[in-house]
């Protein structure tokens, strides 16, 4: 695949035609500067390592413990930034002094469960209990604690149970929500205090208590004993708060001294884990003193790179300096277009369907002009095409602005395609003067209208029409087609038929580019049983049609066009009669059809077939002529490339020839019907922006009433901005696109390569853990 | 105006852009070629669109007939 190369012969290779020539290379590197070295190929970024490991898990590479201690720094990192946001919404504790805190507020709560305990324990019961009971001798012990609020319910009922109702116990809300010491969070409680009789019930409790995450707390009987806890806990408190805002400001200090170095950690650790990743694509030599890296790097780049190299080796105070060699193989190089600010936006349209295979004819070439222009032909109105320049200009002329800072879905979105709207703006500007439309208002600005009324008194304009008197109007629709009756009928056989010639011109354009990348291939039975027989095919059917429709304009005939094409097929050797529009129509028409007929076994047959003697021929010759390139494809096999003949199966490739004839004369008729979309969203904008002028405008005009005025401009400008410059554009878009998508590129574009992924610290903002 | 020249109004504005992007930025045989492309494929776009409307307002079928309320 590598050695196709070179242009079209007379003229200099175009930009973006095809995608860079890659090569695929091998970097030996010494151990000691392995390291620099990728740094350094990760600031040119223009290598695509392979991964030669593919076969070890990630704990079985060389460099796996490097990784983990990046990682490690990651978290560590990561918890810093946690902290500092934290700090900076409200400053409250760090990690340390957070648990320290958390022990406080549990203690605090435990406070107020003794307090609430307290109210218990003045209820009668126990008193009672203790006063009759002391004769039975029966110990009886509880138990008190916090429970989660939803769940104490079920927790006493599952206690009276354990227990058979051998206990007595007492819940109570706390009104303020309490911070639970394992969770660290707020959680409504309530406080019980349970009593029981024994040791097994006490375990059997202790073990409920457990499962239902109630916290228990020590609880004294005497009152004495009571009020010195209180005393002990208070004076805890009283310390650890202040233990806790000296922390606080110790930590705030801590925070800003790591918050100057944040950013510089963050990168420096995600380089040193981007670098180890890649050192670990690349294999171990057998002596162990060097690593033996592969990739894919565009052909330009070999001498930057090898200066990278040679640089990394003389800064890491190596011995030995790196090697650098290009390898032959078979294998399909990854695709890379070198874009600039201005073409990226259309190569990503391209790229959305999928990315062009090796050195493939690029769509995007003519997409940047062809999009915004049948985007335009739906969109045309000059007035719209200001607004949308004008929003457009403002994310142009920000640009350095907007570049740097994080915007939002839709303003990204917009931002990326801001050279894509500003060519669908200036497109619709220019379609909207040729639809002489503003706002849906015509003005006569090239010249006056070529229609007057046929006689002074102007009595038959509403009945016969006005007559065409001067030249026909210089540039675009003549105005006075604005509000007279038949102004639909005139812009639908127009739009209808402008829809059909730039569709056949565009289909055209994608054979072409089937040509273009044949001849690329040297493919000689891609030109001739391809390329050939799909024009003939298309232009005798869909040309002949264009042809048709632009005679019948200069010659003013009547006839009818649907009755030409049908009986063109249905009844070939019947006189044409009136519908004749030139002479030796009849001998021409049978002519395109036998061409068409005949142009589709041209396509299914020959191909398949020449493709089996191809491959014979080369399977014959490989069996003998071998020996001496034993070596290289030794090397070649050692090297991973997927050498080998390919099997060949006649059948499958004459069922994909079969699938690809009939989509090709299918979609010929399909696709030119496809591009009546063009005329249907240019009518449903026309008509839309004309309904808001006239019963919005017109009609909040026509109440004189400044009031209501106001109003009806609000409205329109709303309108205006909400349905026809937002959604008319995202559909209008939208059907561009499936245009390109479709019945342009699916005439040429293969589409099955893969985007050229250098190893690169530019794009490490978005790396994945 | 007729047909012929607006077309060779056309062709001269395409041809002068042509030299303008040659000339103003020459960024080498390649990149030329590409903008030579952009422009000859705008131009030929804004032609087609021009010709058709054009010639399909040559020999009118259908006049504006004027509605009854004007």
């Amino acid at each position: 695949m590598a050695e196709i190369g070179g242009g079209g012969g007379c003229c200099p290779p175009m930009d973006l035609m095809r995608s860079e020539p890659m090569q695929l290379v091998q970097v030996i590197v010494p151990m000691e500067s392995a390291h620099l070295t990728v740094s350094y190929l990760g600031d040119l970024g223009l290598l695509q390592f392979k991964d030669l490991n593919s076969d070890k898990s990630p704990f079985q590479r060389t460099y796996a413990a490097q990784i983990k201690r990046c990682g490690e720094m990651a978290r560590k990192i990561r918890f810093f930034k946690d902290q500092m946001s934290k700090a900076g919404v409200s400053p409250k504790a760090g990690e340390f002094f957070a648990s320290a805190h958390r022990s406080a507020t549990a203690q605090q709560s435990e406070i107020e469960s003794q307090q609430v305990g307290e109210d218990v324990l003045e209820t009668p019961l126990l008193q009672e209990e203790k006063s009759v009971d002391p004769t039975k001798q029966v110990k009886l012990g509880f138990l008190t604690g916090l429970v989660p609020r939803e769940k104490s319910m079920v927790f006493e009922r599952i206690l009276f149970r354990a227990t058979r109702g051998n206990i007595f116990i007492r819940q109570s809300v706390i009104e303020e929500s309490v911070v639970d010491p394992n969770s660290g969070e707020k959680a409504e409680k309530n406080v019980f205090v349970v009593f029981y009789s024994g040791e097994r019930a006490k375990s059997k409790i202790l073990k409920i208590c457990e499962a239902f995450g109630a916290n228990r707390y020590p609880f004294s009987e005497e009152l004495g004993r009571q009020a010195q806890m209180m005393t002990e806990v208070s004076g805890q408190l009283a310390e650890l708060k202040t233990t806790i805002s000296a922390g606080l400001d110790h930590r705030k200090i801590l925070l800003e001294t790591i918050g100057d170095k944040f950013e510089q950690w963050n990168l420096k650790v995600r380089k040193e884990k981007a670098i180890y990743h890649t050192l670990n694509m690349l294999s171990l030599d057998v002596t162990k003193k060097c690593l033996v890296g592969e990739g894919w790097s565009p052909v330009f780049a070999a001498t930057e790179i090898q200066e990278a190299l040679q640089r990394a080796a003389v800064d890491s105070n190596s011995q030995v300096g790196s090697i650098f060699q290009v390898l032959r193989t078979k294998e399909m190089p990854p695709t890379f277009f070198r874009t600039n600010k201005f073409t990226t936006a259309f190569q990503e349209i391209v790229d959305a369907y999928g990315v062009a295979k090796y050195q493939e004819a690029n769509p995007t070439v003519f997409t940047i002009v062809t999009f915004p222009f049948l985007f335009a032909v739906m969109f045309g109105d000059w007035g719209h095409g200001i607004c949308l320049l004008l929003a457009t200009m403002c994310l142009i002329w920000n640009e350095k602005k907007f570049s740097s800072q994080k915007l939002g879905d839709i303003m990204e979105m917009a931002f990326g395609g801001r050279y894509v709207i500003l060519m669908m703006s200036l497109f619709s500007i220019y379609t909207g003067l040729i639809y002489n439309e503003f706002f849906s208002l015509p003005f006569p600005l090239f010249a006056p209208s070529a229609y007057e009324c046929r006689d002074a008194s102007c009595s038959e304009a509403t009945t016969i029409g006005l007559i065409k008197t001067r030249d026909t109007y210089p540039f675009g629709v003549d105005p006075v087609w604005h509000g007279t009756r038949s102004e639909l009928p005139f812009l639908n056989s127009l739009k209808m038929k402008m829809s059909i010639l730039l569709g056949v011109a565009q289909m055209n354009l994608g054979i072409i580019m089937s040509f273009f990348n044949a001849k690329f291939f040297k493919s000689a039975v891609n030109i001739w049983f391809q390329f050939v027989p799909q024009m003939i095919f298309l232009n005798c059917l869909f040309g002949y049609l264009s042809v048709l429709i632009i005679i019948k304009w200069c010659t003013g005939s009547q006839a009818d066009l649907y009755h030409v094409m049908i009986y063109m097929f249905l009844s070939p050797m019947e006189d044409l009669g009136e519908n004749q529009l030139f002479p030796n129509q009849k001998t021409v028409q049978l002519t395109f059809l036998f061409l068409a007929l005949v142009s589709v076994p041209w396509m299914l047959l020959p191909k398949p077939f020449i493709l089996k003697k191809q491959h014979e021929a080369r399977h014959q010759g490989q069996s003998y002529a071998q020996l001496d390139e034993t070596d290289e494809s030794l090397q070649v096999e050692t090297n991973g490339g997927s050498h080998g003949h390919e099997e060949f199966e006649f059948s499958e490739i004459f069922v994909h020839q079969l699938i690809h004839t009939i989509e090709f004369v299918l979609g010929a008729v399909s696709n030119t019907a496809s591009y009546l979309r063009l005329w249907a969203l240019s009518l449903a904008h026309s008509e839309l922006s004309s309904v808001f002028y006239e019963k919005v405008l017109v009609m909040a005009w026509g109440f004189n009433n400044i009031f209501i005025l106001i109003v009806g401009i609000l409205v329109f400008i709303f309108a205006t901005v909400g349905v026809l410059l937002v959604m008319e554009t995202l559909s209008a878009f939208l059907h561009a696109l499936r245009l390109h998508w479709v019945e342009y590129q699916n005439k040429f574009y293969e589409g099955d390569g893969y985007k050229f992924a250098p190893f690169t610290f530019t794009l490490d903002g978005n790396e994945d853990e | 105006m007729g047909f012929l020249v607006t077309t060779l109004i056309f062709v001269a504005v395409g041809v002068i852009a042509s030299l303008c992007v040659i000339i103003c930025c020459n960024r080498g045989p390649s990149t030329n070629l590409l903008h030579l492309t952009l422009i000859i494929t705008a131009t030929v776009c804004c032609w087609m669109m021009w010709a058709i409307v054009y010639l399909a307002q040559m020999k009118p079928l259908i006049v504006p007939i004027l509605n009854e309320g004007e």
